[in-house]
């Protein structure tokens, strides 16, 4: 017997188009892959798609290839990641839900008394015993956990899968953003695996207690830095585990998705002018066609402003050598003289959070959901909020209606029409 | 004053040292606070010492007693509370201005035949918990509590300036080492780092500081193995070990650093695994000659004997080091472990590190880790001009004289603790030295605490260095030390009017009164 586990495949968040075609192929090639072996049933743990609610064209494509993985008789058991979910409004998986392309695996018997009890959902195929939660935004899922009856759960005999969607801090390589990871033992023991979902590369370790962690990764970007680390070599693809009443093997099988050139400049102590000069050089020695481009700019400038490093004629002189995308950084990218950036990191969350956590000190409110994390974590809400796109075919007014919603949801708000 | 509240009556002394006649019927102790009424004013004043007076001759009460041991009369005294009576040396500890609770240092003895009474609540006004102070404990006045009177200290300025609690065992230091951590968490205007080599203070088996009701956010406790739910697993990665961590903690010889320096300089960040992986005698023999050769040879196999006694390194069949106890590792676990905590230390929360599991060199060496970045990171935030507001951050360190002991400055060189205990305030970050073996510590380090909580202790010495180094003028108070029961306390200190005798609640009661309970609400699970 065996089963595909995939993750943060984070549908719907390239922007260009040829990336965009890529993010498709990518989906549609690992669920080929699914029905091609042949696995029992598949993961996946979170982070379906990069909103709750995409665009059309990505619902088009992603409930046709569900429908393909459906009529193969592949049952598709997941929870919502921290993205594909909104607690004010509907997720498209909600939709996939309520036609059987995917099962959620979230079993509540009871959570009347402070605790959260579970109940196993029953793969019929295999008899593999499936429970999980959902991750919420800013570590909100960890109330869940804190709360959960794991005596039942951990005496439970038989195969026995955890999936969860958040980072857990025994497994972790880099910074990453704050409240965004959750001790392990917070997860309840004794399962044969645990899917895990949120952290974007190809993790799998055990741990006393805890065989099995796995986290598949993205199978092809779901923040910019993904691309840069997939320039840099990170294998992408979905995890593929054999087992009877015990793992037999867990292997991952990865999934090719185009070609990359990284250029790389160290802006420190330097000036616009030998960085523009560098650029140029180093672009001019690559071979950009049907290729993404990834040019990354760190360090503190002596003099100028950042916005005198020329990217502008550099992006349109790649693309003209046919690159199919361009992707540059310059979040890393300071001046001594005019210093713009107060607080760094490695991709956009991370950028937003850590500036809101440096500045949320300046205020002063009454309010204790306005200051110290509690209001770092309602800014980034609402900057998310603000952050949705506009639907197609969806009339300006209702777009406007929607966020105003969302956003007054957000801060616990309800438009009152008078 | 009305006249049953009269203990005693000052008939004689000098500054310092003021003689009272206790009033019969009275019992004063050692320690106990008396008050003394004065014009607009009174003075706060302190039992040292207790002994008895007569009317009658010493040779005339020794025949008497004569008389009734030999003769078995009972012979007594013709009003005994007139001729025989109990006096009291007292000091003078502050002068309270009732006007405007203003508490100042006495300058000028009570007047002479001024009737005092023991001190009650209401003289204790002026001891008004302030905005983010830490509770410590209540008044003592001798034996007896004075509940209404709780000593708060100011939190930012008592932690940065150091503390040091001196005792032996049995005195109630983890009691009162809990019970001001409990107070910590309250707020996040503290941060604390905690090597907790005992692992009691968590509470992993008992109560302990999970149960305080800000836990969830405020503490966090790491542990090596099987953490309890919600806690972190201690592991930290061998790349954040760097040659400088050693100083002061683990004698190396000058050729063995020299050696431990140049594996950094090839390897760099896996310079320990790639050290212990090296065969030494190969290595040694690579050298061009011969004799330096064997001497490198022998050299590197010492290094690593100590690394491998000291982190508890293993290699398995597949040529990974790993530690025994599992706190080192040489893979990808622990990578980010000390970055963590130092950012929760920048937050303002409690972090407990159990390193029961830990030989002394190694749990010296994690705090040592975490201490280095932690202090850097303080001063860089000095330098960027945002250490205001950042929590004022203290490391809490048991058996200190392995650190900050005379014979460890002196023969190595300095460590993080001796550096931060001399130079921390100034940065905000402070130690919280306990130990029973103050005399062993440097004057100028004990100059530098400018807190020391003093439990009883039975040997001299260390009352004596104690004494030495004390805030407040205790050269009476010798024997209020040697005879403080198990929590009671004396609080000297730069930010308190005179040294405090304090008792310090029992850290189970205070859980009991204050802990965390569950309240059964409905949880929405998405």
């Amino acid at each position: 017997m065996k089963f595909a586990h995939l993750s943060d495949i984070h549908l719907g968040f390239q922007k260009h188009e040829s990336l965009q075609k890529i993010e498709q192929q990518v989906f549609e090639k690992a669920l080929d892959e699914c029905i091609s072996r042949k696995v029992d049933f598949i993961l996946i743990p979170g982070d379906l798609f990069h909103v709750n609610i995409p665009e059309m064209r990505v619902q088009k494509f992603a409930f046709a290839k569900f429908r393909q993985v459906h009529e193969a008789g592949i049952p598709v058991y997941g929870v919502y990641g921290s993205h594909d979910f909104s607690p004010v409004s509907n997720s498209v998986i909600d939709l996939l839900v309520a036609i059987g392309y995917i099962t959620k695996v979230t079993k509540v018997k009871n959570s009347d008394d402070g605790k959260i009890a579970l109940d196993f959902l029953i793969d019929p195929k295999t008899g593999a015993k499936i429970c999980g939660f959902s991750g919420l935004k800013v570590g909100r899922d960890i109330e869940y956990y804190e709360k959960l009856d794991r005596g039942s759960l951990e005496a439970e005999s038989g195969f026995k899968i955890f999936l969860f969607h958040g980072g857990i801090s025994d497994m972790k390589t880099e910074a990453g953003i704050e409240g965004d990871h959750m001790p392990l033992s917070l997860l309840p023991k004794n399962f044969d695996y645990y899917a895990g979902g949120h952290m974007h590369k190809w993790n799998h370790q055990s741990f006393d207690g805890y065989s099995n962690v796995v986290y598949p990764g993205t199978p092809f970007a779901g923040f910019h830095s993904d691309l840069e680390e997939n320039s840099k070599g990170q294998k992408r693809g979905f995890v593929l585990v054999e087992f009877e009443d015990k793992i037999k093997d867990v292997s991952f099988v990865e999934l090719e998705n185009t070609s990359y050139e990284i250029i790389e400049i160290d802006a420190n102590n330097r000036k616009a002018d030998s960085i523009n000069k560098e650029l140029l050089e180093k672009t001019q020695g690559i071979d950009p066609g049907n290729k993404i481009v990834i040019i990354k700019i760190d360090g503190e400038m002596t003099s100028g402003k950042t916005s005198d490093v020329d990217i502008s004629g550099i992006r349109e002189s790649l693309y003209q050598r046919e690159a199919s995308a361009v992707e540059i950084s310059k979040n890393r990218l300071t001046s001594l003289e005019y210093r713009i950036t107060e607080a760094k990191g490695e991709n956009k969350i991370e950028i937003e959070t850590n500036v809101f956590s440096e500045n949320i000190g300046q205020f002063r409110f009454k309010q204790k959901n306005l200051i110290s994390d509690a209001g770092v974590a309602l800014a980034k809400k609402l900057l998310s909020e603000f952050g949705q796109p506009k639907l197609e075919n969806e009339k300006k007014s209702d777009y406007e209606s929607r966020i105003r919603q969302d956003a007054l949801g957000a801060l616990g708000l309800k438009f009152d029409d008078s | 004053m009305d006249e049953f509240s009269v203990v005693g009556q000052v008939v004689g002394g000098k500054f310092g040292d003021i003689i009272i006649r206790q009033k019969s019927g009275n019992d004063l102790e050692i320690g106990d606070l008396m008050v003394s009424e004065e014009n607009g004013s009174f003075l706060i004043l302190q039992v040292f010492s207790l002994e008895y007076g007569s009317q009658i001759q010493g040779k005339m009460q020794e025949m008497m007693s004569g008389v009734n041991l030999e003769q078995e009369s009972n012979a007594q005294f013709y009003e005994p509370e007139f001729v025989n009576y109990v006096l009291a040396r007292i000091k003078p500890l502050a002068r309270v201005y009732k006007e405007n609770c203003e508490v100042k240092i006495p300058k000028s003895l009570p007047s002479f035949f001024n009737k005092l009474r023991l001190i009650s609540k209401d003289d204790l006004k002026f001891l008004q918990k302030e905005k983010d102070s830490i509770f410590v404990g209540y008044i003592r006045s001798g034996s007896k509590v004075i509940k209404e009177a709780e000593v708060w200290l100011p939190a930012e300025d008592v932690f940065s300036h150091h503390v040091l609690i001196p005792a032996t065992t049995g005195r109630g230091k983890s009691n009162l080492v809990k019970t001001i951590l409990w107070h910590v968490l309250d707020t996040n205007k503290v941060g604390a780092l905690v090597l907790d080599a005992h692992d009691e203070y968590f509470g992993r088996q008992s109560v302990g500081l999970k149960d305080h009701p800000r836990a969830k956010d405020n503490l966090v406790y790491h542990t090596p193995s099987n953490p309890p739910v919600g806690a972190n697993r201690l592991t930290i990665n061998l790349q954040s070990i760097r040659p400088e961590h050693f100083e002061g903690i683990v004698d190396f010889s000058d050729p063995q650093f020299q050696a431990i320096r140049m594996a950094h300089r090839q390897s760099r960040s896996n310079w320990i695994r790639d050290l212990m992986l090296t065969d030494a005698v190969v290595a040694g023999m690579e050298n061009t000659s011969q004799s330096r050769g064997e001497f490198a040879a022998a050299t590197m196999m010492v290094v690593q004997r100590k690394l491998r006694l000291l982190l508890s390194l293993e290699r398995d069949e597949e040529g990974v080091v790993f530690s025994r106890h599992e706190v080192f590792d040489s893979t990808t676990r622990g990578l980010t472990t000390v970055d963590d905590i130092v950012k929760d230390i920048e937050q303002g929360k409690v972090v407990v590190l159990d390193t029961s599991r830990l030989g002394n060199e190694a749990e010296l060496l994690v705090g040592n880790i975490i201490a280095s970045k932690l202090l850097q990171k303080y001063k860089d935030a000095k330098a960027s001009g945002e250490l205001d507001r950042k929590p004022v951050a203290t490391i809490v360190i048991e058996e200190a004289p392995r650190v900050i002991g005379v014979d460890v400055l002196t023969s190595r060189n300095d460590n993080i603790y001796s550096i931060i205990a001399k130079e921390g305030r100034k940065f905000k970050v402070g130690l919280m030295a306990i130990t029973q073996l103050s005399s062993v510590i440097p004057k100028t380090i004990l100059a530098n605490m400018n807190t020391k909580i003093i439990l009883g202790n039975e040997m001299k010495q260390e009352r004596e260095a104690i004494i030495a180094s004390a805030s407040q003028d205790l050269s009476e108070d010798d024997k209020n030390i040697a005879s403080l029961d198990k929590g009671e306390a004396i609080i000297t200190s730069i930010f308190v009017p005179f040294a405090m005798p304090i008792k310090i609640p029992l850290f189970e009661d205070i859980v009991k009164e204050k802990g965390s309970k569950a309240k059964p609400e409905k949880t929405k699970v998405f």
